[in-house]
């Protein structure tokens, strides 16, 4: 395939992939999805998916809650993959091309956020003052493809282009040590993701979970679906099957082995989830 | 799901709220988040309620302009009430429209603290657990099982908090609260993702020291010493390391440099392997 066709099809990945804002926010950026693609376009399916699978991992901790942008995964991971197999390279490779990228990409996209769609959220107040709903609905659909979509899809097949042969004549003169060292970094970078996973959901009242899963994990051998089944056993007996209470019928907070609150009334205040007791 | 029976609107002009739904994050910004997808999906339900009344309509559409964001799969939760209360707005002459965008409000918080810790953190969690699994031996299923295992459940509770958001509307909120049912759902919810975290730490995290300490026939590796006192130690223990230098507030792509440096420090010494 002539460079050009995969930059072409390097880059409709990355629109789809960002698509996913589009699609219900249906993780297609990801990189499990994403590598995968971009594998098979490059014809080594194979390796697409182990690829996917470790950036995965890395990027794990990598998603956005409220207003925090993480760094842009989706040119990382298919710009990464897609040079490591151009190459003939390791996973670590894809990695370690995967990650500056993501971080450099993050860059233009803030400058997109910051210049381009302002112009679609105004444009839409002017629309919503005249009555016209087509107008503010257009709004939506034009502001995230213009803004976001549609130059993810540029910076993607662009770099492809430019980058191929210089990313070839770098790995080069990589000494072989290096290579090694990040084969073993890619082991360690999930940590990173768990511990941001941690720090959202952690507290005093729940951390025995954790040490939980993991002593289930080293001595009995349970693999992660079965931790999950335990652990989704153990939740709802703990929450008093809450869950299948959330039609409405009254269940009295103290009712059931819940955890004791600090304060009832400090939590009621803020809407029933005690942000100041997430911390650990 | 069966919706209560309205004068203004059909299932129909719900299903369309349900799909455009889908946009919510699309032209996400700094500025007001997810208000263009808000009002997007509102949009069919206000053309049918304030048909032919302009002012209202012009009220209505900045409205839901103004500033949102919520877990992106629960987001038809607060559209449903928010369809609900504009229904009331027309039909009852006596009805505040402030308290409409007051409940938006209310909701973000709590719904928003239920629906990251479940979504990203336990649902994901579990579908990333059985998806790299799988990928990391390089079967196809690996990221289909992924995709499927996340969006099963996100897309019935996108269908199902519009109708639930429609049928009980804003008194629902109060109830709740009152209760403390988000906060037991959002306890539980952690319950199961930390435990999953706990063994994707144990299983996923790959720290070997294959350097021998002693000589002769007394030498044995760190690695093996440190698996006799608990097996997985080494790296659980980097996992709390990173997540202390978090905690301290270092930068993210500082620790990922970090990370890579220490990986190729120790494949230079030897130390790790």
């Amino acid at each position: 395939m002539s460079p050009i066709i995969t930059a072409i099809l390097l880059a409709l990945t990355a629109m789809l992939a960002n698509g996913e804002y589009f699609l219900g926010s249906s993780m297609l950026s990801r990189p499990l999805v994403t590598c995968t693609i971009a594998g098979i376009i490059m014809g080594n399916v194979h390796a697409g998916i182990v690829m996917g699978a470790t950036l995965e991992l890395a990027f794990i901790g990598s998603f956005s809650i409220g207003a925090s942008i993480p760094p842009e995964i989706i040119s990382g991971s298919i710009l990464g993959t897609a040079f490591a197999i151009g190459a003939g390279k390791s996973t670590a490779v894809a990695l370690t091309l995967g990650i500056p990228i993501a971080s450099l990409v993050l860059i233009i996209k803030n400058l997109c956020f910051i210049f381009i769609l302002p112009f679609f959220v105004h444009k839409a107040d002017q629309y919503a003052a005249e009555g016209d709903d087509k107008g503010v609905g257009r709004m939506n659909l034009l502001g995230g493809f213009f803004s976001v979509n549609l130059p993810i899809g540029l910076i993607v097949g662009i770099s492809y282009v430019l980058g191929s042969p210089m990313i070839k004549a770098f790995l080069g003169i990589i000494p072989k040590f290096v290579i090694n060292g990040l084969g073993i970094a890619t082991g360690l970078l999930p940590a990173y993701g768990f511990a941001l996973l941690l720090k959202l959901m952690i507290n005093k009242r729940n951390v025995v979970f954790f040490v939980l899963g993991f002593a289930l994990a080293v001595y009995l051998k349970v693999p992660v679906t079965g931790v999950a089944i335990f652990g989704g056993c153990l939740a709802l007996i703990l929450t008093g099957y809450a869950a299948f209470k959330a039609h409405g019928e009254p269940t009295a907070a103290t009712a059931g082995p819940a955890p004791e609150r600090n304060s009832t009334n400090s939590s009621d205040k803020n809407g029933g989830i005690d942000y100041e007791d997430e911390e650990f | 799901m069966k919706m209560k029976s309205s004068k203004l609107l059909t299932r129909k002009d719900l299903m369309k709220t349900f799909w455009r739904s889908f946009t919510m994050e699309w032209a996400w910004n700094y500025e007001r988040q997810m208000n263009l997808g808000y009002s997007y999906a509102m949009i069919p339900a206000l053309r049918k309620i304030y048909k032919g009344q302009k002012g209202k309509m012009v009220s209505a559409l900045k409205r839901h302009l103004e500033f949102f964001n919520v877990t992106p799969w629960l987001s038809t939760f607060p559209l449903g009430i928010s369809i609900a209360m504009e229904e009331q707005n027309e039909l009852n002459p006596d009805f505040d429209p402030e308290s409409i965008n007051n409940i938006k409000v209310a909701l973000m918080g709590p719904l928003s603290g239920l629906g990251d810790s479940f979504f990203w953190g336990t649902l994901r969690v579990i579908a990333t657990g059985i998806g790299t699994s799988l990928a990391l031996q390089g079967n196809i299923l690996g990221p289909i099982l992924f995709l499927l295992i996340f969006n099963i459940p996100a897309i019935l509770a996108r269908y199902y908090g519009l109708y639930l958001g429609y049928n009980i509307g804003a008194s629902f909120i109060e109830k709740v609260q009152k209760t403390g049912l988000m906060d037991r759902l959002s306890y539980g919810a952690s319950v199961l993702g930390l435990g999953v975290v706990g063994a994707m730490v144990a299983t996923m995290v790959t720290l070997n020291m294959p350097l021998k300490l002693g000589t002769g026939k007394g030498a044995a590796s760190v690695q093996s010493i440190a698996d006799g006192i608990v097996p997985g130690i080494l790296p659980l223990l980097f996992t709390l390391f990173v997540f202390w230098l978090d905690k301290k507030g270092v930068k993210a792509q500082w620790i990922l440099l970090l990370i890579a440096a220490i990986g190729i420090f120790g494949a230079w010494t030897g130390i790790l392997g």
